[in-house]
C-alpha cells in the first residue's frame, strides 16, 4: 500500500515534467535497444558466418589450384601446367587412410545458350566438372529430376544438372528438363536430366577462397568435361589469346569423422607438398578450423558489441543523473515540507529513487520491446532499400543481405537488469544529496 | 518549578541556539525558558532577528538546540536522532507555514494525509478523517482539487486541515497569515480560534499587533532572550455567529468559485 503510493506519487511527480522525463527515458531507451540489437545483429552475422562455413562441411578438406601469377608479360610466354592434379587427388584417395572419399573438381567460365528460343540470350555462367558425390558433398538439392549419377559420369555422358536461376533465365516459359543446353564457347551440347533448388552464396574465406555463388551453375561429368575439352583453357579477351593448363580446380577430401579433419589436413599438405615444400599453385582450406575461429571471433565480437552497449547505458544513466540533480535542486521546497511532515532521510531517498527506478524500467521495457522488433525493422529496411535504391542494396556485403539478426534470448533480460541497475546505481547520488538537504534551509528555498 | 493540575504540551528550560559561522558565533536564543499548557494559545513576538523562527524550529523538532532543554510529552527532544525527530514531526506537530508549502503534485486529500503517510497509517479509515478535515475548513466539494487551483486562503485552510490530521500536541504557525490580506486574514485567525475553543494548542509567531491580539499570551522576544511573557489584555474574540459567518462567507466564496 504505502510502496504503490510512493510509486504513485514518483509517477505523479515525473508526468508533471512530460517533456524532461520523456528525454531521461530516450537515454535508458536507447541505451537497452542498443544492447538487444547489437547483440542480435552480432549474433545474426556470426552464426551467418557458421553457416556458410558449414556448408563447405566441416569434415572437409579443401584444396583449390591458383593460377600464378603472370611472369613472361608476353604474348608468346610457355605454358606450364598448374594446380592440383588427378593423380594427387588419387593419392590422397588411396593413401590415406582417414579420408572417406575425394572430389575432383574442375570449374571453367562459360557462355550458356538455348537455342530453343530465339528470345532468351546467353548466359554467363560457371561450368563444373564433378562426380556424382559433389551434390551431396556440397549439399546441393535437387528440385527436379536428378543429379549426375555415377554411371552418367563413368560413361562421359554429355548431360548436365543446371542451377535453379539459370534455369529460370534459359527457361522462363518451358520445362527445362532434357532440353539441350548449348555451349557457344566449346561448340558443345548437352542434355539437362535435374534442377536444382535455390541457394544462398557460401562464405568467402581469406584470400584463397572466393564467395561461391552457385545460383548460375551447370554441372557436367567431370570425365566428360576433360574428354571433350581437354587440360587447356584457351579464352580470347579483346583481340589476344590467354591459356592455361590445369587438370582440376578443386578437390575436396571428406574426412571420415570431423575429429580426424586436423590430421588429416597435415597429410594432405604432405602429400600434396612433398617435391615443393613451397608450392604455390595450392591453397588448403579447413573449413574446420575456421569455424573453431569463428566462434572464439563471435565471442569477442559479441564482447565488443556488449561493450559499445554498455557504454551507450552508461550515457543513459549519466542523462538520468544530470536529469535528477537538477530535479532535486529544483524541488528542494517541496523535500523540505517533507522532511517538516515527518519525512526520514530514508523517505526521501526512497521516493527519488523509485522516481529514476520507474524511469530506467520504463526505459527498459520500451527498449526491450524496440530490441524485440529488431529483426522486423531490419527485413523492413532491407525490403525498402532493395525496392528503392536497389544499386546500393546490391552493393552491401554478402552478410548484410542475407543475415537475420538473431536476438539473443539472454540479453533480454540482461538489458533489463542493467537499465534498473543503472536507474539505481545514478539515482542513488542525487537522492541522498536530497535527504540531506537540512530541513529548515530546504523549507527557506525559494 | 511547581506543577499544576493542566497537562504540559511543552516544557521548555533554559533553551539556547547558537550557530557558529567563521568569523563569529550567533547567538540567537540565549536561555528562552517557559511552558505551554494543552489549550494555550501563544503568540509569539518581537523584531526581525530576534529569535522567533529560531525558536519556533526548536519547538517543531526541526532543529536541536544547543543547550538547555525542551520536554514534548515527557521526552526531552534534545537528546533525539534525526529518525526519531522526524516520527515527532510526524505524529504529534502540526505545521502551518506562511507560504502554505502543500505540495503541488498532489491533491487536497492527499497534502492532508502526508503526515500519515509517514507515520505509516494511510488507510481507509485515515482518508475518512482527512475528508473530515478538509470539510471541516470548508473545502468539502475540493478534494480533488491541485493547490494551483486554489486561493491563498484556501491553500493555508489546506495546510491547517494537515496540521491537525496526526492530533499534534501542537499548531505551529509561522507568519501564517503574513501572505494574506485583511479579510482571509480573519477566516484564518477564527479557524484558529475555533480549534482552540476546542482545545488545540496553538504557537503562532506574527509581527501584527493585529493577530497577536488573537491569542491568549503574548511572548515577546528581543535579542534571543523573553523580553517579557503575559496574557493579552483585551483579547479579541469572535462570537459563535461571526465564526459562523466568517465560515459561510468563505464557503460561498469557495463554491462561487468553482
Ligand atoms: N542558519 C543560521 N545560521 C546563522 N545564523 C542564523 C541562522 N538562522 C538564523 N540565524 C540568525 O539568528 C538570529 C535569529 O534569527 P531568526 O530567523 O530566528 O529571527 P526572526 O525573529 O525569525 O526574524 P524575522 O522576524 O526577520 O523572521 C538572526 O540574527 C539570524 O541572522
Ligand atoms: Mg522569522
Amino acid at each position: 500500500m504505502l510502496y504503490f503510493r510512493t510509486v504513485k506519487l514518483g509517477t505523479k511527480s515525473l508526468l508533471l515534467h512530460p517533456m524532461r522525463s520523456l528525454l531521461t527515458v530516450l537515454g535508458i531507451f536507447i541505451g537497452v535497444a542498443s544492447v538487444i540489437w547489437l547483440l542480435a545483429i552480432g549474433e545474426g552475422i556470426s552464426k551467418e558466418a557458421q553457416r556458410q562455413i558449414e556448408d563447405l562441411g566441416a569434415e572437409n578438406i579443401i584444396i583449390r589450384s591458383i593460377q600464378p601469377p603472370d611472369e613472361s608479360g608476353g604474348n608468346f610466354r610457355q605454358i606450364t601446367a598448374f594446380g592440383v592434379t588427378r593423380n594427387e587427388c588419387k593419392l590422397i584417395n588411396d593413401t590415406i587412410s582417414t579420408v572417406k572419399r575425394v572430389l575432383p573438381i574442375r570449374e571453367l567460365s562459360q557462355k550458356f545458350a538455348y537455342t530453343g528460343n530465339p528470345n532468351v540470350k546467353p548466359v554467363d555462367g560457371r561450368l563444373v566438372g564433378c562426380t556424382s558425390d559433389y551434390a551431396e558433398v556440397t549439399r546441393l538439392e535437387i528440385e527436379r529430376g536428378h543429379f549426375l549419377t555415377t554411371r552418367e559420369v563413368e560413361l562421359n555422358r554429355p548431360v548436365c544438372v543446371i542451377a535453379a536461376r539459370l534455369a529460370d533465365k534459359l527457361f522462363p516459359s518451358e520445362d527445362p528438363l532434357n532440353k539441350q543446353i548449348y555451349l557457344p564457347e566449346k561448340k558443345e551440347l548437352f542434355k539437362i536430366v535435374g534442377v536444382l533448388k535455390h541457394r544462398n552464396a557460401t562464405a568467402a574465406i581469406g584470400g584463397s577462397l572466393a564467395a561461391q555463388d552457385f545460383s548460375l551453375d551447370i554441372y557436367i561429368p567431370v570425365t566428360t568435361m576433360r574428354a571433350r575439352m581437354t587440360d587447356q583453357e584457351t579464352k580470347r579477351s579483346g583481340g589476344s589469346f590467354s591459356s592455361k593448363l590445369f587438370e582440376l580446380s578443386q578437390i575436396t577430401v571428406q574426412v571420415k569423422s570431423a575429429d580426424d579433419v586436423p590430421r588429416t589436413a597435415e597429410l594432405v599438405e604432405a602429400t600434396l607438398r612433398q617435391n615443393d615444400p613451397n608450392r604455390q599453385d595450392i591453397s588448403v582450406v579447413v573449413p574446420y578450423e575456421l569455424l573453431e575461429q569463428a566462434k572464439t571471433t563471435r565471442l569477442m565480437f559479441m564482447m565488443f558489441m556488449g561493450l559499445i552497449a554498455a557504454i551507450s547505458l552508461i550515457v543513459g544513466g549519466i542523462g538520468i543523473m544530470n536529469i535528477m540533480l537538477a530535479t532535486v535542486t529544483e524541488r528542494t521546497r517541496e523535500i523540505g515540507i517533507r522532511r517538516a511532515l515527518g519525512g526520514k532521510q530514508r523517505d526521501i531517498v526512497l521516493q527519488f529513487l523509485v522516481e529514476t527506478i520507474t524511469l530506467s524500467i520504463v526505459g527498459g521495457i520500451t527498449g526491450i520491446l524496440m530490441g524485440l522488433l529488431c529483426p522486423v525493422v531490419i527485413d523492413v529496411s532491407r525490403w525498402g532499400l532493395e525496392y528503392f535504391a536497389p544499386q546500393l542494396y546490391a552493393g552491401l556485403p554478402e552478410v548484410a543481405r542475407v543475415m537475420r539478426p538473431t536476438i539473443v534470448p539472454i540479453s533480454i533480460p540482461v538489458a533489463f537488469g542493467i537499465s534498473v541497475v543503472v536507474g539505481v546505481f545514478f539515482g542513488l547520488y542525487p537522492a541522498v544529496r536530497a535527504a540531506q538537504l537540512d530541513p529548515i534551509e530546504a523549507l527557506r528555498h525559494e | 518549578m511547581s506543577e499544576t493540575s493542566t497537562r504540559m504540551a511543552a516544557v521548555i528550560r533554559d533553551l539556547q541556539k547558537h550557530y557558529v559561522l567563521k568569523s563569529e558565533t550567533v547567538r540567537a536564543l540565549r536561555g528562552v525558558s517557559f511552558d505551554v499548557p494543552e489549550g494555550d494559545y501563544v503568540a509569539i513576538m518581537g523584531p526581525s532577528g530576534s529569535g522567533k523562527s529560531t525558536l519556533l524550529n526548536l519547538l517543531g523538532c526541526l532543529d536541536q538546540p544547543t543547550h538547555g532543554s525542551f520536554l514534548l510529552g515527557g521526552d526531552d527532544v534534545a537528546q533525539m536522532t534525526d529518525d526519531e525527530l522526524s516520527t515527532i514531526r510526524a505524529s504529534r506537530i502540526g505545521f502551518v507555514f506562511q507560504s502554505y508549502n502543500l505540495i503541488a503534485q498532489l491533491s487536497v486529500v492527499e497534502n492532508i494525509e502526508v503526515p500519515l503517510y509517514y507515520m505509516g497509517n494511510l488507510n481507509a479509515q485515515s482518508r475518512k478523517r482527512s475528508i473530515e478535515l478538509a470539510k471541516m475548513v470548508g473545502l468539502g466539494e475540493r478534494l480533488d482539487h491541485r493547490p494551483t487551483q486554489l486561493s491563498g486562503g484556501q491553500q493555508q485552510r489546506v495546510a491547517i486541515a494537515r496540521s491537525l490530521v496526526n492530533d499534534p500536541y501542537f499548531i505551529l504557525a509561522d507568519e501564517a497569515t503574513g501572505n494574506l490580506d485583511s479579510v482571509t486574514t480573519e477566516e484564518i485567525l477564527a479557524l484558529f480560534q475555533r480549534l482552540n475553543d476546542e482545545g488545540k494548542t496553538i504557537i503562532m509567531v506574527t509581527h501584527e499587533d493585529e493577530v497577536a491580539e488573537h491569542a491568549k499570551r503574548v511572548i515577546r522576544l528581543r535579542d534571543g532572550e523573553i523580553q517579557f511573557d503575559k496574557p493579552v489584555e483585551g483579547r479579541k474574540v469572535f462570537t459563535v455567529e461571526q465564526i459562523q459567518e466568517i465560515a459561510h462567507n468563505a464557503d460561498v466564496a469557495t463554491r462561487s468559485a468553482d
